[in-house]
């Protein structure tokens, strides 16, 4: 098993930078996920690591050994696309054994390789069909197969999970992690589905218009987002975002935001006095914000009009209207009562905000001190 | 009581009317049906009338389908190679039988050339990167726009030229290879364009899941993506066969004139040969010569239109 | 030589032989040959000299003879003329086989493709039974049945018909083939416009004319362009269909050829291969302009794939 290291990894395509100065880390032995919207360059960098596309710039590494120049074959790298890509004319059999008999193995041992795979993903007894006879499930398992089969260091799974109906999702999601926790393989995944990603990874690495925004556990991602991307990205719903001004009166300093006032917590303001920012960005997630008659104390204190409410079983979305046309969205419990219309504080504990510098979109407390990812 | 029945009738009218979404009004369909029948009629009844006058003491023009008196008379004497009943024969049997083996023969050979070299390039073309891809594909497009009667001089010069260098024993294979070549030739950029069409269609992942299996360019091309071709193949395969078996001007140049005959230069022969009042002889010639064609017809129809739509654009 | 031209070169050397061999050579020595005397395939006697005279007396005879000024007119109304009816047929037929059901237009379609398909001596032999000048004619029985002429006529002969009669018949003979042409082009082009726009035209009550004036026809005028220009080359230079025609005397030697065919007679039946391939360089020149052009007009849509992946 290996680390796979990206190095200053550029990628373009025409004028294109679809994936843009890229330094990242993939650990070994651990479940990697790439996350990110459609056209953030996650699937290019996953096709950088196969081989299928060669770096416009930077140099690719599996552990010491410099891959950059070699064809995807040389890498032993196992891959799976988001349609499976199976071989149509073969059975099941065969589309597993193919990698296998490109190796020039004997029948026996390729023969025990495939039945072994074909246990370990419970497909055993698929394997004399043909690909058009199995379900998008079946299909998956046998493209998980075929990439596991001769044993490689890396495996890469580009969407795999998104052609499959929201049920199957979850079952699989659960069964790939244990899979890869069972073999200990380097395991890099591509998803646009940020509910997917904090699921699954050891590592999230956030992308957006071919750049890392931010990589760190699926902790640190969602409570500690580097960017406003972040922030606006994970969660679910995600976070809300306001601009605010930053008053400083002497010595005191408070954020103005949303015609309402408070002041930041202690490490924030440790930040902000070194600094001479005037305008500032809040944000803070819908599940701390809590929905009262009277302002609590220390707290951001927002007046808000319900908009709407979306009661979905466990749990109520509530949208609501705050500053005359600036929309909040809150998590309340299964029975909260207001309606449309009616009037309350939207209340979030200083600890819970998160403060962005306008003009970078990163948040103020990962530029003092943490290092760039990318 | 009348208000009633107008209700009905209104209502029955609307009832009938076909859904929007549906093109063929019922009324359109009738129309153009029969307007389509009208122009078709000639070009089936052309091709009728040939076949029945083969049978026939006449040429058939039409109205007298009735009257005239049908025996295979014509055929005995067409497998006898007797033009008229009291001629000699202009070829034996057997030698017609080898007539045709010759059309066959060339036939065969254009559809093989044709379709190794379209699966290849063709495959080239739609998965390579080589610099000069796009303006070589142009460039094959635009063969077509050269005269072919200004090629063949040339071709046959050279054919000619070279003639002098082979030893007379293996001449009549030479004579075949090379006709056959040169026919296949010119159905070349056309079926490297369709061909390339039907690579286009098969999605890159399966390509590259072969490649990152470790599978070699030449093992992938011919393990994974010729299966998946295959009905390409066929259409190529189909079309390239019926240029050599229709083909006329390639086996007149380079085959009759070494004395090898080929059923096309026979009806070319006999029409030469032949009093008017026999005729009908030459018609199961055509019929003859016509079989083939119609066999494919009938059994590829469907596949054969779609296959010509898929090669337009891109 | 890197790795992926290696590869590219294995696929398409078969290609790239076949297309040198019989393209690329053929052209450039057919021009060198219009340069010589060659007569009767004489290459060692005619070969070495280079002479324009060829070309002095192309010129003269498309100015001066009579039988050339014959081949020059009837190339220009046969072009055009089979032009126009290739490509309006092929539009009618496509539209109104699109316009019925699938289950009538097939059969239709299916037979549309006879002409084309045909072995091109059978197809010669159809039609010179169809115009024959005696009593079999088909046309001549038919006519004659229905009471319209006295006594047969020698279609593609008579003097007093000429041109006129010999143009109709090339010009029919190779229109019923190149309609088919413009059919399937056309057809496939109509399946392709989105069904739900045909739709939305009849809720807007369109009669079915102004659906096919209206939507049809302007989604497709790339492919009419495909079709005129294609068809307009391959006229240019056809000669098969036509071929035995007028070697069996169907119709008139000079009226029934083409420039195409002239070239072809000259070279291998009066045996002048010299001034043929005169002839057939102007030919050369046109066909490569009108090639180009063509490609520049429908360039811009051929937008051929591009290739993704660096393996």
């Amino acid at each position: 098993m290996v680390e796979v290291r990206l190095e200053k990894v550029s990628k373009i395509f025409g004028r294109v930078r679809a994936v843009d100065n890229v330094t990242v880390t993939f650990p070994e032995s651990r479940f990697s996920v790439m996350l990110g919207p459609s056209g953030s360059g996650k699937s290019t960098t996953l096709y950088l690591v196969a081989g299928i596309y060669k770096p416009t710039n930077g140099s690719i590494y599996f552990g010491d050994k410099d891959v950059t120049n070699l064809p995807p074959k040389d890498r032993n790298v196992g891959l799976v696309f988001q349609n499976y890509a199976l071989y149509p004319h073969m059975s099941v059999y065969e589309n597993i054994a193919f990698p296998l008999r490109l190796q020039k193995l004997d029948e026996s041992t390729i023969a025990t390789k495939v039945n072994e795979v074909a246990k370990l993903l419970r497909i055993e007894e698929l394997l004399d069909r043909y690909p058009s006879q199995l379900s998008g499930g079946q299909q998956q398992r046998v493209a998980l197969a075929r990439a596991l089969a001769k044993e490689p260091s890396v495996l890469l799974l580009d969407e795999p999970l998104s052609n499959l109906d929201a049920l199957l999702r979850l079952t699989i999601r659960a069964e790939l992690k244990k899979l890869q926790q069972k073999l200990g393989i380097t395991a890099i995944h591509v998803t646009h589905d940020q509910a997917e990603a904090l699921s699954m990874a050891d590592v999230i690495i956030v992308m957006d218009q071919g750049r890392v925004e931010q990589v760190g556990t699926p902790h640190e991602v969602y409570y500690k987002p580097r960017s406003l991307f972040v922030a606006g990205f994970i969660g679910s719903p995600p976070a809300n975002i306001l601009s605010g001004r930053i008053e400083r009166i002497k010595d005191a300093l408070v954020i103005e935001v949303a015609g309402a006032r408070f002041e930041p917590s202690e490490d924030h303001l440790a930040v902000l006095r070194e600094s001479n920012l005037e305008d500032i960005v809040i944000a803070f997630r819908p599940e701390h914000v809590l929905l009262v008659d009277e302002p609590i104390g220390r707290n951001l204190n927002v007046e808000a009009e319900v908009y709407v409410t979306e009661p979905l079983g466990k749990e109520t979305i509530v949208t609501l209207v705050v500053a005359g046309n600036l929309m909040i969205k809150a998590v309340a419990s299964p029975d909260y009562s207001l309606r449309s219309g009616e009037k309350v504080y939207v209340s979030v504990p200083r600890n819970k905000i998160m403060l962005f510098d306008p003009a970078t979109g990163l948040n103020i407390l990962h530029i003092a001190g943490e290092s760039e990812p990318a | 009581m009348s208000y009633k029945v107008l209700r009905i009738l209104r209502r029955r009218r609307y009832v009938m009317r076909y859904d929007v979404e549906t093109i063929p009004a019922r009324k359109i369909n009738i129309t153009l049906g029969v307007a389509v029948g009208l122009a078709t009629l000639p070009v089936v009844a052309i091709y009728v009338l040939l076949t029945l006058s083969s049978f026939a003491d006449r040429m058939l023009s039409g109205p007298d389908i009735l009257e005239a008196d049908y025996s295979i008379e014509n055929w005995r004497l067409f497998f006898q190679g007797k033009l008229d009943p009291a001629a000699t024969s202009l070829y034996s049997f057997k030698e017609l039988i080898m007539i045709i083996l010759n059309t066959l023969i060339v036939a065969a050979g254009v559809t093989v050339i044709v379709v190794l070299v379209s699966v290849m390039a063709g495959y080239a073309f739609s998965r390579m990167k080589f610099p000069g891809r796009r303006e070589l594909m142009e460039f094959l497009l635009l063969l077509h726009a050269f005269p072919g009667v200004a090629l063949i001089i040339a071709v046959y010069a050279i054919y000619v030229w070279s003639l002098k260098g082979i030893p007379s024993d293996i001449l009549v294979p030479y004579r075949f290879t090379y006709t056959i070549f040169a026919r296949a030739a010119l159905e070349i950029p056309l079926s490297i364009w369709l061909m390339k069409g039907f690579f286009d269609k098969i999605p890159w992942e399966v390509e590259w899941s072969a490649l990152v299996d470790g599978a070699s360019r030449f093992k992938t091309w011919f393990s994974i993506l010729l299966p998946q071709v295959k009905p390409g193949i066929a259409a190529i395969a189909v079309f390239a066969f019926l240029a050599g078996w229709e083909d006329l001007i390639y086996v007149h140049v380079f085959l009759y004139t070494g004395g090898i005959k080929t059923l096309a230069t026979l009806i070319e022969e006999v029409i030469g040969n032949i009093e008017t009042a026999y005729l009908p002889i030459a018609a199961a010639a055509g019929t003859l010569y016509l079989l083939p064609t119609i066999i494919f017809f009938i059994f590829t129809q469907r596949f054969l239109l779609e296959a010509l739509t898929g090669g337009v654009k891109g | 030589m890197s790795r992926l031209i290696r590869q590219a070169l294995f696929f398409l050397i078969p290609a790239l032989i076949l297309v040198a061999v019989f393209y690329i050579v053929p052209l450039f020595l057919s021009i060198y040959i219009s340069f010589t005397g060659l007569k009767n395939w004489n290459l060692d006697r005619y070969l070495e000299q280079i002479t324009l005279r060829n070309y002095e007396r192309l010129f003269h005879m498309i100015l001066y003879d009579p039988d050339v000024g014959k081949v020059v007119r009837t190339t220009i109304v046969f072009v055009t003329i089979t032009l126009f009816i290739n490509v309006l047929g092929g539009l009618g037929l496509a539209l109104a086989t699109f316009l019925m059901d699938e289950f009538i237009s097939l059969p239709y379609r299916v037979l549309w493709m006879l002409p084309r398909m045909t072995p091109i001596a059978v197809y010669s032999l159809l039609w010179y039974y169809f115009f024959l000048g005696g009593e079999q004619g088909t046309l001549n029985g038919i006519l004659l049945r229905l009471g319209l002429i006295e006594k047969p006529v020698s279609w593609g002969t008579d003097t007093d018909l000429l041109p006129y009669s010999a143009w109709s018949i090339i010009v029919a003979v190779n229109a019923l083939v190149g309609v088919s042409f413009g059919m399937v082009i056309f057809y496939s082009a109509l399946k392709s416009i989105p069904r739900e726009q045909i739709m939305a035209a009849r809720v807007d009550g369109a009669s079915t004319w102004q659906i096919v004036r209206r939507v049809l026809i302007p989604q497709i005028r790339w492919h009419i362009t495909y079709v005129i220009v294609w068809q307009l080359l391959s006229l240019i230079t056809t000669y098969a269909h036509i071929f035995l025609l007028v070697e069996w005397g169907a119709v008139d030697r000079w009226y029934g050829s083409t420039w195409a065919l002239y070239v072809f007679n000259t070279a291998f039946i009066t045996s002048e291969q010299g001034i043929a391939a005169a002839f057939a360089t102007i030919l050369i020149i046109i066909g490569v302009i009108l090639g180009m052009i063509a490609l520049r007009i429908l360039g811009y849509r051929r937008m051929i794939a591009d290739i993704r992946g660096d393996i």
